[in-house]
């Protein structure tokens, strides 16, 4: 079992959560891009809020099956914890960038929290398997993001940072896979098939809300 | 910039004289920094613009971004929402024809196209809500633009039959939104109190 290490590295997204930089370009202006930029900077942004939507919900259903399990407690609340964070500063971002938010937020909630206690029920490892399909999957996609932001022009000073929040939130999700692998993530039950289900589940859901 | 848009700007002013026409369009080169002698024969306004009804859309559109830009420099939604229906005031006898033209769908089926008339104030809403600085999320972002939408829809409906009342409407059509907005949220956190009341019955009866 691991929880964080104390060593921390930068925070790009901690610039979100200073009150005392809210009027910081970077923070509270958008570029004047292409139409056809703009369309693919709001549905990225929009799926990552769904996304951190859903992972909140996730953890929040696991939390409220494996609780009382004091070996994962903290675990699972340090993960969840930082999600929370995430939402926070993607909230933020879809004010800034004036982002239309996904239609299925509610979904989001419902499927998240149904897939985090579900797997729970079925036991630690499953719960842990979730996790790692769930951050494989979410993993991927900043990957991909971060390749497309390449177009983004970097004069305004919101598109690096964009580009930094984006990175630093991949290598967290990164970090929870880890988190999830070093905790018999690969010894739950039918590891590959609940992989294989939850992580077209995540790519379908992806889809879904670049368009809804 | 390339020379259409500019065209364009310099055909917005002209609008209340020419109506959304290509005429005002033709006539735009007649106010460049160095003037054309004569007007845009009708085929160079067909190559910058578009043919037909399609050259008279596009100044229409500008018109309508024109507008948007004119909600920038307020900081309420009251304001913003007044700054627009101003923006209207100088061509209001116009509108009618210009949002039926931008209704009427280029193939004939379906026989209209709300699509645009409800893009033209999901702008506006948009547009509001941002220099409001309104951070809604999730639906409630949602269901501020959707009733901004209506409220602006009717008094810019208002409007095109009784220009010197529409602000005044609009006004009550404010104010009468933000008290339905203070009773549902008052009528939803009664109804919270009233089901925990209930959840803490049943959980104290033991049936679950």
């Amino acid at each position: 079992m691991r929880l964080s290490t104390t060593v921390r590295r930068a925070y790009s997204s901690a610039i979100y959560l200073n009150p005392s930089r809210a009027k910081d370009a970077a923070v509270c202006t958008t570029p004047t891009i292409t139409h056809v930029q703009r369309q693919q900077l709001d549905s990225a942004l929009r799926v990552d809020q769904a996304g951190e939507i859903a992972a909140n919900y996730i953890y929040m259903g696991q939390m409220s099956v494996l609780g009382r399990n004091r070996a994962l407690r903290p675990l699972i609340q340090e993960m969840w914890d930082q999600e929370k964070k995430h939402l926070e500063v993607m909230d933020k971002l879809q004010v800034q960038h004036r982002v239309r938010p996904t239609l299925l937020s509610d979904v989001a909630k419902v499927a998240g929290f149904g897939l985090g206690a579900v797997t729970a029920l079925m036991g630690k490892e499953a719960a842990m398997a979730c996790t790692e399909a769930v951050e494989t999957v979410i993993g991927e996609h900043y990957d991909d993001q971060l390749k497309e932001m390449e177009s983004l022009p970097s004069e305004h000073p919101s598109i690096p940072l964009l580009r930094d929040v984006i990175r630093e939130f991949r290598d967290d999700e990164l970090e929870h896979l880890d988190i999830a692998v070093d905790n018999d993530a690969q010894r739950a039950p039918a590891h590959a098939l609940l992989s294989s289900i939850v992580g077209t589940g995540c790519k379908v859901a992806i889809e879904l809300c670049k368009r809804i | 910039m390339s020379s259409s848009l500019r065209l364009l700007k310099l055909a917005l002013p002209l609008v209340s004289e020419h109506g959304f026409t290509r005429t005002a369009l033709a006539n735009s080169v007649l106010h460049l920094p160095v003037p054309h002698a004569e007007p845009l024969s009708d085929s160079a306004v067909s190559a910058l613009f578009g043919s037909g009804d399609r050259a008279r859309k596009t100044l229409i559109h500008a018109w309508l971004d024109g507008g948007l830009e004119s909600m920038s420099s307020t900081e309420s939604v009251k304001d913003a929402l007044h700054a627009r229906l101003k923006y209207n005031e100088p061509v209001v006898s116009l509108l009618p024809e210009a949002f039926a033209l931008l209704s009427a769908p280029e193939s004939g089926v379906p026989p209209l196209d709300p699509l645009p008339m409800l893009k033209h104030s999901a702008r506006i809403a948009d547009e509001a809500c941002h220099v409001s600085q309104d951070a809604s999320l999730r639906l409630a972002w949602y269901t501020k633009r959707a009733s901004l939408i209506g409220i602006y829809s009717a008094a810019e409906l208002h409007q095109l039959t009784s220009p010197s009342t529409a602000p005044a409407f609009l006004d009550s059509l404010l104010a009468t939104s933000n008290s339905i907005g203070s009773s549902l949220s008052e009528v939803l956190e009664f109804s919270s109190y009233v089901g925990r009341s209930w959840a803490g019955i049943i959980r104290s009866r033991g049936i679950f």
